[in-house]
């Protein structure tokens, strides 16, 4: 009985209040356009370029991604505009990369921007984000003959893949993460466009909210190396061991780090552990002829080890003079002090810290040939 | 007792007045003169001749031996044995009334069965006939502790029914549970003992079938031998078991007959093949209406580029093809044999190829369609693919209205609902709140038949 | 089908029951509600475990007392008629806003997620009527749907795999690095997420094996606040702990670091399947407060009470009151739910005082 009664019931109010609420027409998916980059230019205190690009599915079309531009003060305020001008509806449900202009990076804004994207709840978690120098909306607007289109392209580039492990693949959420811990400087890749192809240059490291500066390719590495990551691209070195100039190109395939730290505010001193694993690809020296038996290539062994430790040395002995952390080092101490951590407590930190390397490299073959 | 005869025969003449296939004969013997009263279309000849005429001609003994002695007042009783095939000897000298069981209606062979085929086993099925239908399961179960309870249902047909247990197994509160409600059912007629079986249910109400329904004689050995209780109904194929539960609808007897691990595999598909048939369909359309970031990007550019020749939205196409494919199972489920064929594949393929050119609908949802119904099908009851189908349209009907949400509020509604029904008294959703933790080894996975040996907790047995 | 007077919880019932009740919206915005104390919040889930079970202890002796009463009757019994009424409808009152409040926030959070730009009108009618549904079947259909909720939603914390890949597990250390003043404002926050367990006070009755009732329940609570300490060791080691107080509903967003190679955005799918947890909980909320309008009205119709109720939560939820009114009223609700966690040591008091008036 009861359920007669419900079902009744349950009837009359779908029936009599599918009138009262009121339902906003919702937009089938062929009339929604997703946004797949972005990208914001400085223009000046107030104000940004804001260009999104829309993949464009028929094939009818000429071009296969539509991009619109405009400037605005604030982001939402940006999308309304370019809604006038596209004819679909402006989602960001498939959000894949956002490009912010170098002057934007060192004025400071990247943060508001990220923030406004993580805040919004359509957005996913698999934005990458990088710093390009000169012109965003360029980079965006160009053409590239031989790549499908800009969104796949930049797409791939900025994705990890092994032989660009020194990029740091920053999502929103990493970037949220290391903008707000105090702990941590945020690395974001460098992408320049020249001619008709894009190319990460470096890495932008940022000291608090501003981009400080943009570092090589091989430094970049150290930080991924010492933030712990497993994969890391293959290593170029220049020894200069007593042997005249030597080039040794190492396939990396393992890595991990260890750091110890003397818990110590005053006078910090960190020990780190680097062991690498390796594949020896290719070698330009001396001793190319004489790299057949074990003993040779442990000595070489050795000589990576000394060279790589000074290479990272002097990188930190930079980062001392630059009072940045893109690598999290203070994170060491930051585990035995008691109290609150703050950014000053970081920059202290860089400046005094002592660092002592140890890389222990392993060469584990030579490839199929000897 | 000294009524004079002609007064009874009067009296069974009015009753059985204008039936042409009774037959009434007049035949002298040693002891005067006999009415032999028939029904012609119940009984064959050669039957009347041996048990009957011949007897009566020759070896009267036998017949006083062999008879039952019916009391010539119970009018309507008598007519019910006269109905039920019994042949009436009316003996004018002694006014004694025997009858003799004659009853030898034309019945169907034994065969193989359509619906529920097996690769492996025993092939045989149930038939019409009711004592065709026990001696098939006596055949199997040689054991004096399998009881047969007959009853008569029908106010109007006089149907036979006979309810089956393992005295030694079954559990006695079970047993009065049902004798209770088929002794409360008023209906005149009972064409198919799904119409008993509608009418003893717990909750005739849910789209859910209550009691399993099978035509294999080896199925219903086996749940007998689990302490169940199955009623077989003449004139009806199919055989009912109580009580059962939710995840014996996806078991099929094959099960216990291939090894355990094909076994367990094929009911796991059967099982999931349920969820995913209710589920993919209203998945598409929430994925397309309210939640496109659900799909990875590569598919949804496949996905606007099929939907924009599309002038429907999600939720319409998906019902227009669903439609179209009930459409197609019901005219060819009634189709004679020799058009229903091609008519299959002209409709199938032809209308489906036709329509995604045309632009009515996109070719994914084609697929996911064809698939959902095809996974429809697993379900060894035919009863509860249809359930599964029925149920399908509250699926769609909610991610229309509501996307994701609406489909997780129809799953909660079909969880809450199913954990609520009971069958014959216990909870239909027995193994996942399992009564007994042996019952696991049974339910989804199928475990090496030496470890099932206990029965399940459904059947509540008696403790030895 | 409505309440019997019989005994019909097993043992897998009152475990589950508790467990289920206490998982809501609370877990959702855990971290965030314990980020006073930033990255040593995590062993807080342990701590409140220990005061759940210290003040479930309470109730389960005070339940032992009254073996066939619940809550409502003990209130007449010890405080007298009058004011145990009173009492008792208070007691109902805050149960019905304290469920409004979670579907409040439960539908507000669907709405900026997964179903925007559409009034909540409709799914919160679709979502009573299923309520009403549930609680119609009594205590035992209530206790049945939160052991199969159990094991459907569980699936649910594979998902976080990818945040604890990327986490950092050295967001641990220092160990106890709080003020008092942090511990006391993230206590207070937070110990209403794991709020539920209190309802043993009415379902008590009904439990088939009373005397080892107190053990299962300790097993269900134990089980929530193990799930709740993994969901708050997790966050730290994923967010920084700006994060951990800005972002509202961290649990999502640990899930958004999902990702399968055919599904992109996974914590849709847990929002929607988040329903069957807060269904759970609800349920047993609105079961009490139907009881408490059973202990008021004495009508033979039981059936209309669910109705009322279910349209004054409907009422409160789409009420055109202002937002500030509609958070003030929910934090008051919270905080009264706390009152009703002490409460039973304030009955036990009365009970003793009363025990030695009879005895003197």
């Amino acid at each position: 009985m009861k359920n007669k009664h419900l079902c009744i019931i349950s009837f009359l109010i779908f029936v009599l209040l599918t009138g009262c609420s009121k339902k906003e027409l919702k937009v089938p998916l062929e009339d929604v356009g997703m946004v797949d980059s972005m990208a914001f230019d400085y223009i000046d205190e107030n104000q940004m370029r804001l260009t999104v690009a829309i993949p464009q599915y028929s094939p009818d079309a000429e071009k296969d991604t539509q991009t619109f531009s405009i400037t605005t003060d604030l982001v939402s305020s940006g999308i309304v505009e370019i809604e006038k001008q596209s004819d679909k509806k402006i989602v960001f449900n498939q959000l894949r990369v956002v490009l912010v202009n170098e002057d934007f990076a060192r004025k400071g804004n990247v943060r508001k921007i990220v923030q406004h994207l993580y805040r919004n709840a359509e957005v996913g978690n698999k934005v990458l984000i990088a710093v390009v120098k000169d012109n965003a909306e360029a980079i965006l607007k160009g053409d590239y003959p031989d790549k499908p289109s800009i969104n796949f392209y930049l797409n791939n580039l900025l994705e990890p893949s092994i032989n660009t492990a020194f990029n740091p693949n920053t999502n929103i959420h990493d970037f949220m993460y290391s903008i707000t811990n105090p702990v941590v400087d945020t690395v974001l890749p460098y992408v320049e466009k020249r001619g008709e192809k894009l190319e990460i240059k470096g890495v932008a490291i940022f000291k608090g909210n501003h981009m400080h500066e943009v570092i090589k390719p091989e430094e970049a590495l150290v930080i991924q190396a010492l933030s712990g990551q497993k994969n890391l691209a293959p290593l170029h070195l220049d020894i200069n061991a007593g042997r005249g100039e030597e080039k040794v190109m190492i396939d990396l395939i393992e890595s991990s780090v260890k750091k110890e730290s003397n818990k110590n505010m005053e006078s910090p001193k960190l020990t780190i552990f680097l062991k690498i694993k390796g594949t020896l690809s290719e070698y330009k020296g001396e001793r190319e002829a004489h790299l057949f038996t074990a003993e040779r290539i442990s000595d070489l062994e050795k000589d990576v080890n000394k060279q790589l430790e000074q290479d990272i040395s002097e990188f930190l002995a930079r980062l001392n003079k630059t009072e940045v952390d893109p690598a999290g080092l203070s994170e060491e101490f930051r585990m035995y002090h008691h109290g609150k951590w703050t950014s000053k407590k970081t920059r202290e930190l860089i400046r005094k810290l002592d660092v002592n390397v140890h890389v222990e490299t392993s060469i584990i073959s030579t490839g199929t040939l000897k | 007792m000294n009524e004079i005869p002609e007064q009874i025969v009067a009296k069974l003449k009015q009753e059985i007045n204008e039936v042409d296939d009774v037959k009434l004969k007049m035949i002298a013997t040693e002891e005067g003169d006999v009415t032999v009263i028939y029904f012609s279309s119940l009984i064959e000849k050669m039957t009347l001749q041996t048990m009957v005429t011949i007897p009566l001609a020759n070896n009267l003994k036998q017949i006083h031996q062999m008879a039952q002695y019916l009391d010539p007042k119970d009018v309507k009783g008598v007519v019910k044995k006269l109905n039920a095939g019994q042949t009436l000897l009316f003996f004018h000298e002694t006014n004694a009334l025997l009858s003799v069981d004659t009853y030898s209606a034309p019945t169907r062979a034994i065969t193989d069965t359509e619906t529920e085929s097996t690769v492996i086993g025993p092939q045989d099925a149930f038939t019409e006939s009711l004592e065709t239908n026990i001696s098939l399961v006596r055949r199997r179960i040689q054991s004096s502790m399998l009881k047969n309870e007959n009853r008569i249902v029908g106010s109007e047909a006089n149907i036979k029914i006979s309810i089956m247990y393992m005295d030694n197994i079954v559990s006695h509160e079970n047993l009065d549970d049902l004798r209770n409600r088929i002794d409360q059912v008023d209906y005149p007629l009972f064409t198919d003992i799904s119409v008993l079986k509608q009418l003893i249910e717990d909750n005739p109400l849910s789209p859910f079938p209550q009691y399993y329904m099978t035509v294999r004689p080896d199925s219903i050995c086996r749940y007998l031998l689990d302490g169940r209780i199955v009623v077989f109904m003449d004139n009806s194929q199919l055989a009912i078991v109580c009580p059962t539960s939710f995840f014996e609808m996806f078991v099929s007897i094959e099960d216990y007959y291939n090894r355990w691990t094909t076994a367990s595999l094929l009911r796991m598909l059967r099982f999931f093949g349920f969820f995913l048939t209710i589920m993919i369909t209203p998945m598409y359309i929430s994925a397309l209406t309210f939640h496109p970031e659900i799909l990875p990007y590569e598919l949804l550019l496949n996905l606007q580029e099929s939907r924009s020749k599309v002038p429907f939205p999600p939720l319409i196409e998906v019902l227009f093809i669903e439609l179209i494919i009930e459409v197609l199972r019901e005219a060819g489920s009634r189709m004679p044999a020799k058009v229903g064929q091609t008519i299959g594949i002209v409709g199938g393929i032809v209308i489906g190829t036709a329509a995604v050119e045309a632009g009515l609908l996109s070719n994914i949802l084609i697929v996911l369609v064809a698939t959902s119904a095809l996974l429809s099908f697993l379900p060894p009851i035919f009863l509860m693919s249809n359930t599964s189908r029925f149920i399908r349209y509250i699926f769609i009907l909610s991610a229309g209205l509501f996307g994701l949400f609406g489909q997780m509020l129809a799953f909660a509604w079909l969880i809450h609902h199913l954990l609520s029904l009971k069958s014959l008294g216990t909870h239909y959703m027995t193994p996942a709140i399992p009564r007994k933790p042996n019952d696991l080894l049974d339910s989804v996975i199928r475990f090496p038949t030496k470890y099932i040996r206990s029965k399940t907790g459904i059947s509540k047995v008696q403790k030895k | 089908m409505n309440t019997t007077k019989g005994k019909v919880l097993n043992r897998y019932h009152v475990i589950f029951l508790a467990q289920s009740i206490m998982i809501g919206t609370g877990i959702l915005s855990l971290p965030q509600k314990l980020s006073p104390m930033g990255y040593t919040q995590s062993f807080m889930p342990l701590l409140f475990g220990v005061i759940a079970s210290l003040t479930l202890f309470a109730m389960v002796w005070l339940c032992s007392k009254f073996p066939n009463d619940d809550l409502f009757r003990m209130n007449e019994i010890l405080l007298g008629k009058w004011l145990g009424k009173f009492i008792n409808l208070l007691v109902i009152i805050q149960f019905i806003v304290f469920s409004a409040g979670i579907i409040s926030n439960y539908m507000h959070l669907i709405q900026s997620t997964a179903l925007q730009e559409q009034t909540i009108t409709m799914p919160v009618l679709c979502f009573l009527l299923l309520l009403i549904y549930i609680v119609s079947g009594g205590i035992k259909s209530i206790a049945r749907f939160c052991i199969m909720t159990f094991f459907i939603t569980i699936g649910l914390f594979y998902f976080t795999r990818w945040a604890i890949e990327k986490g950092d597990p050295s967001h641990f250390l220092p160990l106890f690095n709080f003020t008092p003043k942090e511990f006391y404002e993230a206590l207070k926050q937070g110990y209403f997420s794991i709020l539920g367990y209190e309802l043993i006070l009415f379902y008590f009755p009904y439990i088939i094996d009373q005397k080892k009732a107190f053990r299962h329940s300790l097993i269900g609570i134990w089980i929530s606040i193990f799930l709740c300490f993994i969901t708050t060791a997790i966050s730290v080691m994923y967010y920084s702990e700006w994060q951990l107080k800005n972002v509202e509903f961290s649990v999502l967003n640990l899930f958004k670091a999902g990702e399968f190679t055919f599904i992109e955005r996974i914590d849709i799918i847990g929002i929607t399947l988040w329903v069957f947890l807060i269904l759970s909980s609800i349920t047993a909320y609105v079961w009490c407060a139907k009881r408490g309008m059973d202990t008021f009205l004495k009508k033979k119709k039981q059936s209309y009470q669910l109705y009322i109720i279910a349209l004054i939560i409907f009422f409160i939820v789409k009420m055109p009151f202002s937002r500030e009114f509609q958070e003030k009223l929910f934090m008051a609700s919270n905080y009264v739910g706390y009152v009703l966690v002490s409460w039973p040591v304030f009955l036990i008091l009365i009970y003793v005082i009363r025990k030695k008036q009879v005895q003197v």
